[in-house]
């Protein structure tokens, strides 16, 4: 695992996956024989009417869920063949998280929110401090980063969320609703950052939402429902990045 | 390394709280039970820790110091024959029954008859030389202040020993015993107050000190097993001293009732205490799920849950010390029978922590809720 082949230009890749839920005597197939590629350095969106799986498919892209049926690749590893504490120490050093709940401890500080997943990577308490302070100046929290949850505001809590996420310097980083908590302000500069962090740092981005003000700074829009890949489509960003919009049929 | 289990024990303390004095109270019950136990039980060898000899000489096979029956005199002898010992004393034991001046029916006593001389072995940590002194009148007796009133007596009133009038020239402290009342006289008012005639010329005991107390081990063994004077054991005083312990904690049940009470103490504070820690968990399960989703293992998680499980022990365990503390001090002005020993605080200590570690180790079940998956939806 750490000797990972150099980063294919297909950072994240699906392979005829599918996943159903039992509940009680019902089985409901939430993703059917799906087939994904998604680019590195790229910011995706996967959007799509509630109940339509595009939570389970982040879920199963970033090695938290297994798929019933097909293959998951991330960064050239297939996920299929790791064990529980391989698929965490891939997690680890790879991937970073951006929920729809903030998930901050009440009782930490901004600065040893983000601090306190980098010292699982073995980094110095020196090195994981300076770190997270530059993650935390990065989203705008520099002044703000000896506060608790408590003191902060929505917005300020899910840049401290990033930055926790940002810190570990991830190749992947998934969000799920990122800004479905904040209000408009606060949802833009989400999206500003996620969209610099794909720009500047290289990270594959995979971000799961139904907020439109997203999709202007995407390089690419999945759309889903019912288990599947509706669209994907690639719009015009502001940037100038030459949109191809292409409409494939994923399945 | 951030100390999350120690700042979130710190800024969430009314969530731990609960834990933290039921780990304290199960400590302070333990850590008073022991002191009661090793008190009362420990009064049935006030004869041999109240005394500075360093050999006890018996009956052989005399399981308690109240149970003792008379050896021959000669043993004495043969005691003072060994170069070791520098002194022999006699010490008459009488199973006796008490009339008061007030009318409190018959109280069972021990008389214990002893050396009155100033620097006699027996009682020399309880009775001062003045006190012992007045021993040397004739049917004088002395009794722990704190028996007076179970007695019925006050200093200076006579009463009616084994039908003979004894006095009670004083009161000392440090006296009382298991089992019945001990009553302090010399040799010569013992003799007068004991009936059985079997006892004529006989003794219950001879204490010895030796001139080196770290021999007596040796010393023993080498004066025991003689049999030219009569049927006699010899103990070194703290092995007698433990054997009467035991006596009385096995023979009347107290060790087993202690177990069993120790066991439910142990019980109902590790499920209060696992349970808080169990809330305590679950109240910050999306975040340890989110921990987990960014790689942080769940080996590592349940060492969190571990360290304050550790924390919380640690904490209720300074408070039941300290209570316990006051609490054994307050005992002893009101001279409730209170003891402690090194190896009984200990091993509360060890409980109290075990206690939290097994609540901590039950508290880390519910991590299992710390599903990611479960965050994304």
């Amino acid at each position: 695992m750490s000797s990972l082949p150099s980063i294919p230009s297909t950072s994240l890749q699906a392979r005829s996956v599918s996943k159903a839920f039992t509940t009680g005597k019902l089985r409901s197939a939430v993703l059917q024989d799906l087939s994904l590629d998604v680019g590195a350095g790229e910011l995706t969106l996967i959007s799509g009417p509630s109940g339509c799986g595009k939570s389970t498919l982040l879920s199963i892209l970033s090695g938290l869920q297994r798929p019933d049926q097909g293959d998951v690749s991330a960064l050239g590893q297939d996920l299929g063949i790791l064990n529980t504490r391989e698929l965490e120490r891939f997690r680890l050093h790879h991937t970073g998280f951006v929920f729809q709940g903030f998930n901050l401890f009440p009782a930490l500080n901004a600065l040893e929110q983000v601090a306190l997943p980098l010292s699982y990577l073995g980094l110095s308490d020196a090195e994981a401090r300076r770190r997270a302070a530059s993650s935390l100046e990065e989203v705008g929290l520099g002044p703000r980063m000896e506060l608790r949850p408590s003191e902060l505001s929505g917005g300020e809590k899910q840049r401290v969320a990033i930055a926790r996420a940002l810190a570990k310097e991830p190749e992947l980083l998934f969000a799920d609703e990122p800004t479905s908590a904040l209000d408009a302000a606060n949802g833009q500069i989400v999206i500003d950052i996620l969209h610099r962090i794909a720009r500047t740092h290289g990270t594959t981005v995979l971000c799961v939402t139904h907020d439109p003000r997203l999709v202007g700074h995407a390089d690419r829009v999945l759309t889903m429902e019912d288990g599947r890949i509706l669209s994907d489509h690639r719009p015009a960003i502001a940037t100038g990045a030459a949109g191809d919009d292409i409409e494939e049929p994923s399945t | 390394m951030v100390a999350l289990a120690r700042k979130t024990l710190v800024y969430e303390w009314r969530r731990f709280l609960p834990a933290i004095l039921a780990v304290c109270f199960a400590g302070l019950l333990q850590l008073l039970q022991a002191a009661l136990v090793l008190g009362i039980f420990g009064s049935a060898s006030v004869y041999i820790t109240g005394s500075s000899a360093d050999l006890w000489a018996g009956y052989p096979g005399t399981q308690s110091v109240n149970l003792g029956r008379s050896i021959d005199t000669d043993v004495e002898m043969r005691l003072l024959m060994d170069p070791a010992v520098s002194r022999v004393e006699p010490f008459h034991w009488v199973d006796a029954d008490w009339r008061g001046p007030s009318d409190n029916g018959g109280v069972s006593v021990f008389v214990s008859g002893i050396d009155p001389r100033p620097d006699g072995l027996m009682f020399s940590q309880a009775l001062s030389p003045e006190l012992r002194q007045r021993l040397n009148e004739p049917n004088a007796v002395v009794v722990d202040r704190a028996d007076l009133s179970s007695l019925g007596v006050n200093v200076g009133d006579s009463a009616i020993i084994n039908g003979r009038r004894v006095q009670v020239v004083g009161v000392g402290s440090g006296l009382r015993a298991l089992g019945g009342v001990n009553v302090v006289a010399s040799l010569a008012t013992a003799r007068d107050l004991d009936t059985d005639s079997g006892n004529v010329g006989r003794m219950t005991y001879f204490v010895a000190k030796l001139r080196n107390p770290a021999d007596a081990h040796l010393v023993a063994k080498r004066l025991r097993g003689a049999t030219s004077f009569g049927p006699y054991e010899v103990w070194t005083a703290k092995n007698f001293a433990r054997r009467s312990k035991m006596y009385w904690m096995l023979d009347t049940g107290a060790g087993a009732a202690v177990l069993f009470l120790a066991g439910i103490v142990f019980l109902v504070g590790a499920v209060i205490t696992s349970q808080t820690l169990v809330a305590a968990v679950v109240g910050s399960v999306r975040e340890y799920a989110t921990l987990n989703a960014l790689g942080v293992g769940v080996g590592e998680l349940r060492k969190v849950v571990l360290e304050q499980a550790f924390w919380v022990g640690a904490l209720g365990l300074l408070g039941s010390l300290a209570l316990g503390g006051l609490l054994f001090l307050l005992a002893r002005s009101y001279s409730v029978p209170v003891a402690f020993s090194f190896v009984a605080i200990i091993a509360c200590v060890v409980l109290i922590l075990g206690l939290a570690i097994v609540s901590g180790l039950a508290a880390m079940r519910s991590l299992r809720r710390a599903d990611p998956a479960t965050l994304l939806r």
